[in-house]
């Protein structure tokens, strides 16, 4: 447990590191207004990265997400369109639908078909954003940006009275519900086991392959979920919609403490780590810096905490090993 | 209780490809018993375990499991039927705690939940009742291996009436850890749990065993009870002849040839201590012990693929440094004893691979691979060393063992050698090839180059050794370099029961 | 004996095989236009961009890891190259140091990449998303998010845009740079280093392969070639833009796993990358020919992604048993230790 409190400690204290430095700076960083700004930008993001988590914690990757949550908002864009009386929870549904089906299609090209992680959802992708250009709405032969007008779908970019948006609700209960099922149920420690030492999860009875099925699927799921809310916020489905986004999620859960090699991090961890990119990006925008530096920072982010959790990881192991070291040493001395 | 059978397999056969390994071997385990199961390399201890724990299907033979005949088709149906392996090397998820390692598989859950609060207690019940305590929430990883190794015992005790097979556990131990080992072990045994204890310290048989099962060429030697243990009768079982007669004894050498290879006071921190010794031109110096003595990393760290904490080591009056590419440019080889790990490059084929630590002597100065003499180098080796199938193209994965050794060795032999370090020689090569290899590896010495062999087959290496060296926890324990040595000699040094040297008491 | 020379034939030509198969079907939907010299040059013209990039990316990916940086790096690379015959007032020697400058900018995001990856040993996916995002604002500072136009001189413009023998330029630069890497890859030392890194590291390190340098290398190696094609890709479109060639790093990823190089590194060759990048590139063309919207082009690449993966895959399970990681994980948390002091 120690290692990773404490991996989870600093990334908390990076975070009010981020928060106490924007608030110094700027009046109007702590500003109510600009709290629930930050949280609902963290929050698509967020949503998404829950789901991720748990397929990097199978040692795997998953970046078909932005495509996946695309083809969902186009999807209800085209219910919402076409079929205007079709009730908006129905609608809703099948985007959710369509989010499960698409990441159990990724699990089926890495469980059954057998291509690693990164090729199989670099590939549904391409397949994902395709379907999204298929279902563009057009008229006249050229895609069409429609803009949604059911009130009662769009309701879902509304807050509640206090200023909390919906979508960071739903964030919030997806992270509840995310960390409950990773580390109060068998699913949840199985995820683990698959990612950590997949031979010895197979030789314990464990079903991996049925593990990463579940896995991508609940990354589907979110992305369907997330779609829900992209798209209310957007106002009209476009073939370019969630461009770009998979490496936000990416970046969302590696610096959340999520380890590539697998078995390692949590989706708290994660929700950390979206909340500390929105504020980034959120404080960065208040220096008037242009997007040009966003990319930069992000950039610069990634790489440091990458490197931070490499030579912390080698620092534990090695002060492991001169514990164990010492043990003997003592042993040589008493001879 | 402690007459209870926990264990029976009766005359089973078992052979590979037309070599019986395995020729009627009869095997029971009580619980409430230390078995010990002894035996030379090769003589079929590791074969049993696997047919017992249903890795191997057997040919002939039955099994009884609780006085129940069983079939064993997977290690799944092992595990159900209560059997464990702890081996060597442990097979925990090393980021769950250790009483999600404990219960893996077997969680109890409330509405779908996990039950954490029951599945600590029955953990903690657990280790009340074998007496084994270690913080349940605790992340493996962060355990030492003698810790490691406690929750995979514990793991193997959530079945009733279990049979726990421990396959060498000491080898990668401190001497307090293994102390604490042992401990845990007969407390294991008093609360009626079955111990099937494979070793090659006699050491630790006579502090533990109490019956004891050799095997010689996968045939029952005989089954001792503790009263009637004997060291000296048991090395003489495993090794089959009761007087050693003169065609068993083998004449060591004071070594002939001017001095090569000096290593003064070698030093691995926690791994081997003060290293000395020299190796002479046109020798083949032997390296034995046990595993986990050292003997690997010494190889290594003269070859400069590991750091010495201190030392030195001199080629020819020449100071040697600490880089594998300059160690190689000096004339030094390494064939490692993880063949498909380190030995080579497994897609890439027979020719690519022979010729990968020659290429300073393949290419002009620009770096453009002169392939002409490239194909010439590898059907060079190939006939040399009659590589089968002789064909350079093929990817060395695809070859047999032996021919991937052969392999192997052939991207020394190219080179001007001088000193070539042998880890494990003939380890899973068919008996044909071996005998190829000893030639191959006399042909070096005879031309004058430095050979250094380690082996934990005792046959190979009195075979192929003029002088030989035995390390035991990380020191060198004996040397053998005159008169006639017999196995059993060079087994009770590496064992420890030979005292003569060191007032070790252990 | 004769049986495995035949399937060993089969497994060389089978990548061209499917190439012709692909083509003849195209020249029987489409008799007219299809199989036409100038149709044949602008397939090859549109692949000729991400066709140099290949020549890059093969080292980083033989040696079983990952360039995703290579699409900003040669938007970078464009804009530096321009920006300096545009300062340097537009001579035949600024497009020369342009040139230079440009490559050298290539070459140092390499550099970082390369030590980067190969001293932490951390995984070259997360490193190069964070420099693809990195040099990617660069560019769009470089650029001042501006398009720079390169309208002259002539000199810099016939890179792109310049016809030889009625053959575009960079279709001579993209094989130039195929022939180079195929010399690189198959006889030279280097190459024979990067693929038994590739192939086991520990291995290599025990054979004295200073398994560090060469990764660096590659890295380097890499983003020079992505530098080169960026130069090309400005000379062509005759401006400089930040977003130059987003994406791009997709393409060519699917184009070496198409070619049959493994992810996990070690197995893989130019000839089949290039067999990948001309099966893309003569689809999109087919599909266009045919009508087919261009948008729907992803759909059909992820398609054919999984296609030729899943049974190289297969075909490699059925014939060498080999067990190997299909995770795309060769080298586990802690294997690439053993061989090397750390």
């Amino acid at each position: 447990m120690r290692q990773e409190s404490i991996r989870r400690i600093i990334s908390i204290c990076l975070l009010a590191l981020l928060v106490a430095v924007f608030s110094l700076t700027s009046s109007y960083f702590l500003a109510p207004k600009n709290v629930y700004a930050f949280l609902r930008d963290a929050s698509v993001t967020g949503i998404l990265a829950v789901g991720v988590t748990f397929v990097i914690i199978t040692a795997g990757i998953d970046l078909s997400t932005g495509a996946l949550t695309a083809l969902s908002a186009m999807i209800m864009a085209n219910f919402l369109f076409y079929l205007p009386d079709v009730p908006v929870p129905v609608v809703c549904l099948m985007s959710i639908l369509i989010g499960i089906l698409g990441g159990l299609l990724n699990g089926f090209v890495v469980t059954r078909l057998k291509l690693p992680d990164f090729i199989a959802t670099l590939a549904t992708q391409g397949i994902f954003r395709g379907l999204t250009m298929l279902f563009a709405i057009r008229e006249s032969g050229r895609i069409r940006n429609q803009v949604i007008k059911n009130k009662a779908f769009l309701a879902f970019s509304g807050k509640i009275s206090s200023g909390l948006f919906y979508v960071t609700i739903a964030f919030i209960v997806m992270v509840i519900v995310g960390q409950l099922l990773l580390k109060k149920t068998r699913v949840g420690v199985y995820t683990y086991a698959t990612g950590s030492n997949r031979k010895s999860a197979d030789l314990s009875g464990i079903r991996t392959d049925g593990i990463k099925q579940f896995a991508f699927g609940l990354s589907g799921f979110c992305c369907g979920l997330a779609s829900i809310f992209l798209l209310a916020r957007t106002g009209a489905a476009t073939v370019e919609l969630g461009t770009g986004l998979e490496f936000d999620v990416i970046a969302a859960v590696v610096v959340g403490g999520c380890a590539f090699s697998g078995g390692r991090g949590d989706v708290v961890g994660s929700m950390i780590g979206a909340l500390f990119m929105s504020i980034l990006t959120n404080g960065i925008y208040k220096y008037n810096l242009g997007s040009e530096y966003h990319v930069i920072i992000k950039g610069v982010v990634i790489i440091i905490m990458v490197l931070f959790d490499a030579v912390y990881q080698r620092y534990f192991r090695s002060r492991l090993h001169s514990s164990g070291r010492k043990a003997l040493k003592g042993k040589a001395v008493a001879q | 209780m402690s007459d209870q059978v926990l264990l029976r397999a009766e005359n089973i056969h078992k052979s590979f490809s037309g070599v019986q390994v395995l020729k009627g071997v009869n095997l029971e385990i009580r619980s409430g018993e230390v078995h010990a199961l002894m035996g030379e390399n090769g003589a079929g201890k590791s074969t049993l375990i696997k047919i017992i724990m249903g890795v191997y299907p057997k040919d002939e033979g039955t099994i009884w499991i609780q006085g129940k005949q069983a079939e064993i088709n997977s290690r799944s149906d092992a595990q159900r039927l209560g059997l464990a392996v702890i081996y060597q090397e442990l097979s925990l998820i090393p980021t769950l705690t250790v009483m999600q390692n404990i219960l893996l598989g077997q969680e109890t859950r409330r509405c779908g939940l996990l039950d954490s609060k029951t599945m600590t207690r029955r953990v903690l019940e657990l280790m009340e009742r074998f007496d084994l305590y270690l913080d349940p929430g605790e992340v493996v990883e962060n355990l030492s291996i003698a810790q490691q190794q406690t929750v995979e015992i514990l793991k193997s005790l959530t079945v009733d009436a279990p049979l726990i097979i421990m396959d060498e556990p000491t080898a990668s131990l401190s001497a307090s850890e293994s102390e604490r080992l042992f401990d845990i072990i007969n407390r294991l045994r008093d609360k009626g749990v079955g111990i099937l204890y494979i070793t090659h310290r006699l050491e630790e048989v006579r502090l533990l065993a109490d019956r004891l099962t050799v095997l010689r060429d996968g045939e029952n030697v005989a089954v001792v009870e503790k009263k009637d243990y004997d060291p000296q009768k048991i090395i003489r079982m495993m090794i089959g002849k009761d007087i050693a007669t003169s065609a068993d004894r083998v004449a060591m050498h004071r070594p002939g040839g001017p001095v090569g290879l000096s290593v003064r006071g070698l030093t691995r921190r926690g791994v081997f201590e003060n290293v000395s010794f020299d190796a002479h031109h046109g020798e083949i110096l032997g390296i034995g012990g046990l595993v986990g003595s050292g003997r690997t990393e010494v190889l290594r760290t003269i070859f400069g693929a590991d750091r010495a904490d201190a030392g030195e080591i001199t080629l020819d009056g020449e100071k040697i440094g600490g880089t594998v590419a300059g160690n190689i440019k000096k004339g030094f080889g390494l064939i490692p004893e993880d063949r498909r790990g380190q030995g080579f490059i497994p897609l890439q084929s027979i020719r690519k691979n022979i010729a990968l630590t020659n290429y300073d002597l393949l290419s002009n100065a620009l770096g453009i691979v002169n392939s002409g003499r490239e194909s010439r180098m590898c059907d060079d080796a190939i006939s040399n060393l009659a590589v089968r199938p002789n064909i350079p193209s093929m990817p060395v994965i695809n070859l047999s063992g032996g021919n991937q050794q052969k392999v192997v060795v052939g991207k020394w032999m190219a080179r001007d050698l001088r000193v070539l370090l042998v880890d494990e020689p003939t380890a899973g090569i068919d008996v044909g090839v071996k005998e190829a290899i000893y030639q191959i590896l006399e042909g070096l010495a005879a031309k004058g180059v430095i050979v250094i062999v380690v082996s934990s087959d005792l046959q190979e290496l009195l075979r192929v050794s003029t002088r030989i060296l035995v390390m035991r926890k990380g020191r060198i324990f004996r040397e053998f370099n005159e008169g006639f040595i017999t196995q059993e000699d060079v087994l009770a040094a590496a064992s420890g029961i030979d005292n003569s040297r060191e007032a070790d008491h252990e | 004996m004769n049986k495995m020379n035949r399937s060993q034939f089969v497994k060389r030509f089978q990548k061209p095989l499917i190439l012709l198969g692909v083509m003849l079907v195209m020249v029987i939907l489409q008799p007219r236009i299809f199989p036409t010299f100038n149709n044949m040059l602008s397939i090859l013209y549109a692949v000729s961009i991400y066709g140099t990039m290949i020549c890059g990316m093969i080292y980083a990916v033989l040696l079983g890891g990952i360039d995703l940086s290579v699409g900003p790096v040669a938007a970078l690379s464009g804009a530096v190259t321009v920006l300096t015959i545009i300062g340097m007032g537009k001579t035949g020697t600024s497009v020369v140091v342009g040139i230079v400058l440009g490559l050298l900018a290539g070459a140092a995001v390499g550099l970082v990449n390369g030590l980067i990856i190969s001293y932490f040993d951390v995984p070259a996916f997360l490193i190069t998303l964070s420099t693809q995002s990195i040099i990617n604002g660069v560019a769009q500072l470089t650029t001042g998010n501006h398009t720079i136009a390169a309208m002259e001189p002539p000199s810099f413009t016939f890179i792109g845009s310049g016809r030889l023998l009625g053959v575009p330029v960079p279709i001579y630069i993209m094989g130039i740079m195929m022939l180079l890497t195929y010399i690189i890859l198959n006889k030279t030392v280097f190459g024979q280093r990067v693929y038994a890194v590739g192939g086991n590291r520990q291995a290599a390190a025990l054979s004295g392969v200073a398994v560090r340098r060469v990764s660096t290398v590659c890295y380097v190696l890499s983003s020079l070639m992505a530098a080169l094609s960026g130069i090309v890709l400005a000379s062509m479109n005759q401006q400089a833009i930040a977003k130059a060639a987003t994406g791009y790093e997709n393409d060519v990823l699917t184009a070496i796993v198409v070619g049959g190089t493994s992810l996990a590194g070690g197995e893989g060759s130019i000839q089949g990358a290039l067999f990948g990048a001309l099966l893309v590139g003569v689809l999109n063309n087919g599909m266009r020919l045919m009508g087919v919207p261009s948008t729907y082009h992803t759909l059909v690449k992820g398609v054919i992604i999984i296609c030729a993966v899943a049974t190289d895959v297969y075909a490699k399970n059925k014939n060498s048993g080999l067990q190997r990681s299909m995770f795309g994980r060769p080298f586990r948390r802690g294997d690439s230790k053993g061989a090397l002091k750390s």
